[in-house]
């Protein structure tokens, strides 16, 4: 039995605001040589438009393991609202040629227990040789190799599609893979290597990208949605936005989102809420702040599905007694304090920047006002 | 003053070794062909075909003694990973030409100290640990085979040395930050910018924070007017020498680990590179861009030293 509503979501509370003033920002250059799509990936066709698809049955609260069969069914749902699509394929034909060369842009930093799901990667390859493309043009990415590593998604995808990392591990001594004529310049702190550049895989080799990252908890950010999981999993370099208690995550996430070809290569976004981190992400070396929205985003919009990351995770901070993701008290701050913050949810080591959504809405990457999101829900 | 002209050809530093002739084979095994021993070991090593140069200890502690080169934690300042502290002996070398330097150093440090001190010209003398015999011959042997270069150093700014410990974390923090400079008894009037310390512009408080004078510098020469930008890394120093429309960049990765990738931007117009790996001997760059007034390309790989001829 399915059940689907339709709602314009209502404008939210009013966050609490107070000391929220961003980090002066930085002077940002893009050097890119690739033009515009006609119509750029982000936000691509349905710009301020949702797909919510929550189901009590994805997954095994005592175990923490996914039911394929339903996230399979919630993958089906969502693709359809989405694009309203009489079928499951012909949603992914919307989107998808035999001819593309699609890449995955996974998240395996919540390794072991907030990555993105097998099953959820699974079921998008099978959807994406469901419309033709062969398994060999299909390459799931991330930036680290060991973090591929760990999460292991060889066994469980389909024979032939192409497993990729840019660098062996973060040591930021890797540049081979990256594009050197593809890059944000800045200085932030006064270091030397001012650039962060796109990885070749993107620039080169791909024509779409699905994102897929998790619902998490960022110690920079505030949250580490569609945007930052995009951006800072794309390029080379991008550590060094965050040091010291500042961030410069504020202008520096949606601006690299908006960098050529990535932005308009970047056609879906599927955000993974099997699973969720309500604080010291993005890991999740424990369970301690895991929790489960088992809840999956569809879009094509990242500030818009990020703009509903930003309340999950702040509404479940509120529930467990948290500060907010949105707190910039210097008594909050422990900085470079990881134990700290890993030990006490109300110690930050950053000030955050959930901001970043908004800037990146002010880029022209997506819907930010609630006002304008159009949520469609669906309970399996 | 007179840039100096660097002469390349016989820099390559000597190998203390106090180990007796008896260990002969290791060291022809390693292909080390300048060896410094005790005087009194001298005799021994006559009759093979290596002829070690005497160099008694005390002989060697009159040197002056310099870091080991490397990468440092440096609590609240940087860490390995992030901000790496580049413990780096160029700069001493550059004030002094005409000094005699010495390395003692431990395992794993040998060919870096080896390239550092060919990479500055200077008479040095590196104290090895025996582990790293092999890689001490194989950076000795490959530094030979760098063709001999007579080039000008390149510098974004003169520094008035007034011999000061305060000038001398000056210089150090510019050579890290690969910052170009020349090293001058009196301001100069081609230089673009003169570095005085006490001066209403360069204040010597300022320099009591030598990170932020640093950069403070920097901001002055801009980054798209410095001779030499390194990305890709925050752990190599290059050298930069140049003339007649020819120039020699020298490169030295101080992390220990090797880097793919590293990309190199040379002010300049240069249509050719031809690049001398240690570890891999010649390597042809990649991804070469020649702007209006600067030259880019990546060079494959750099795990200790690199030398690209540029033309």
């Amino acid at each position: 039995m399915h059940r689907r509503t339709f709602v314009r979501l209502l404008a939210a509370a009013p966050l609490v605001r107070a000391l929220q003033t961003p980090a002066a920002r930085p002077p940002l250059k893009v050097v890119s040589r690739y033009p515009a799509a006609a119509v750029p990936g982000m936000p691509g066709p349905f710009p301020g438009e949702v797909a919510s698809v929550t189901s009590d049955r994805c997954l095994d609260l005592t175990t923490g393991q996914a039911d394929d069969g339903v996230v399979r069914e919630m993958m089906a749902e969502g693709m359809r609202a989405l694009t309203g699509a009489a079928s499951t394929g012909e949603a992914w034909r919307r989107f998808f040629t035999p001819a593309d060369v699609v890449g995955i842009k996974v998240n395996c930093g919540g390794y072991p227990h907030a990555i993105s799901a097998y099953e959820i990667v699974a079921e998008t390859i099978r959807q994406l040789q469901g419309v033709g493309v062969p398994a060999s043009q299909i390459y799931i990415y991330e930036r680290f190799q060991n973090q591929m590593d760990e999460s292991n998604y060889a066994p469980r995808v389909a024979d032939g599609v192409q497993i990729v990392a840019a660098e062996r591990a973060n040591r930021y001594t890797d540049n081979a893979n990256y594009d050197p004529e593809t890059y944000l310049e800045a200085n932030l702190f006064g270091e030397e290597d001012t650039r962060s550049n796109l990885m070749r895989l993107v620039s080169q080799r791909l024509t779409k990208i699905i994102n897929i990252p998790n619902m998490k908890d960022h110690g920079a950010t505030g949250v580490t949605g569609c945007l930052k999981n995009i951006a800072y999993g794309s390029f080379s370099n991008v550590a060094r936005t965050h040091e010291r208690g500042k961030s410069h995550t504020y202008s520096v996430v949606g601006t690299l989102a908006t960098i050529e070809p990535l932005r308009s290569r970047t056609v879906l976004q599927i955000m993974d809420g099997l699973r969720g981190v309500w604080h010291g992400g993005p890991f999740a070396r424990t369970t301690k702040y895991v929790f489960y929205p088992r809840r999956i985003l569809f879009g094509t919009d990242p500030v818009a599905i990020d703009r509903l990351l930003l309340d999950i995770i702040d509404n479940k901070r509120r529930a467990e007694g948290a500060i907010s993701i949105w707190d910039r008290s210097p008594a909050s701050l422990r900085m470079n304090d990881g134990a700290a913050r890993d030990a006490d949810p109300n110690v930050n080591i950053l000030i955050r920047e959930p901001g970043h959504v908004e800037y990146a809405a002010s880029l022209g990457l997506g819907v930010y006002d609630l006002n304008r999101i159009r949520v469609r829900e669906i309970a399996i | 003053m007179t840039p100096l002209l660097l002469s390349l050809l016989t820099a390559v530093p000597c190998i203390y070794w106090t180990g007796g002739a008896e260990t002969r084979p290791a060291i022809e095994a390693a292909a080390i062909t300048r060896l410094c021993v005790p005087p009194e070991q001298v005799p021994a090593w006559a009759s093979g075909p290596l002829t070690p140069s005497p160099l008694s200890e005390a002989d060697l502690k009159a040197r002056e003694l310099l870091p080991s080169p490397g990468v440092a934690a440096r609590s609240g300042l940087a860490s390995p990973t992030r901000m790496p502290w580049v413990v780096a002996g160029g700069w001493r070398m550059m004030r002094q030409p005409s000094g005699h330097f010495a390395y003692v150093v431990p395992a794993g440090k040998a060919a870096l100290a080896i390239a550092e001190a060919f990479t500055y010209g200077a008479d040095a003398v590196v104290r090895i640990d025996p582990a790293d015999l092999q890689a001490a011959g194989a950076m000795a042997a490959f530094l030979e085979t760098i063709p001999a270069a007579e080039l000008t150093p390149v510098a974004d700014v003169a520094v008035v040395d007034d011999g000061s410990p305060v000038t001398g974390e000056v210089l150090n923090l510019l050579a890290r930050r690969n910052l170009l400079f020349r090293i001058v008894s009196a301001p100069v009037p081609d230089a673009p910018i003169t570095i005085r310390l006490g001066t209403p512009e360069y204040p010597a408080a300022e320099a009591a924070e030598p990170s932020a004078f640093a950069l403070k510098i920097r901001g002055q020469v801009t980054d798209e007017r410095r001779a030499l930008r390194i990305f890709g890394s925050e752990v190599v120093v290059g050298r930069l020498t140049a003339a007649g429309g020819r120039a020699r960049l020298q490169l030295l990765n101080y992390g220990g680990r090797e880097i793919e990738g590293l990309r190199v931007r040379v002010r300049g117009r240069y249509r050719s590179a031809k690049a001398y790996v240690a570890g891999s001997g010649p390597l042809a760059i990649e991804d070469q861009a020649t702007g209006d007034d600067a030259t880019e390309f990546t060079l494959p790989r750099l795990v200790t030293y690199a030398a690209i001829d540029l033309e």
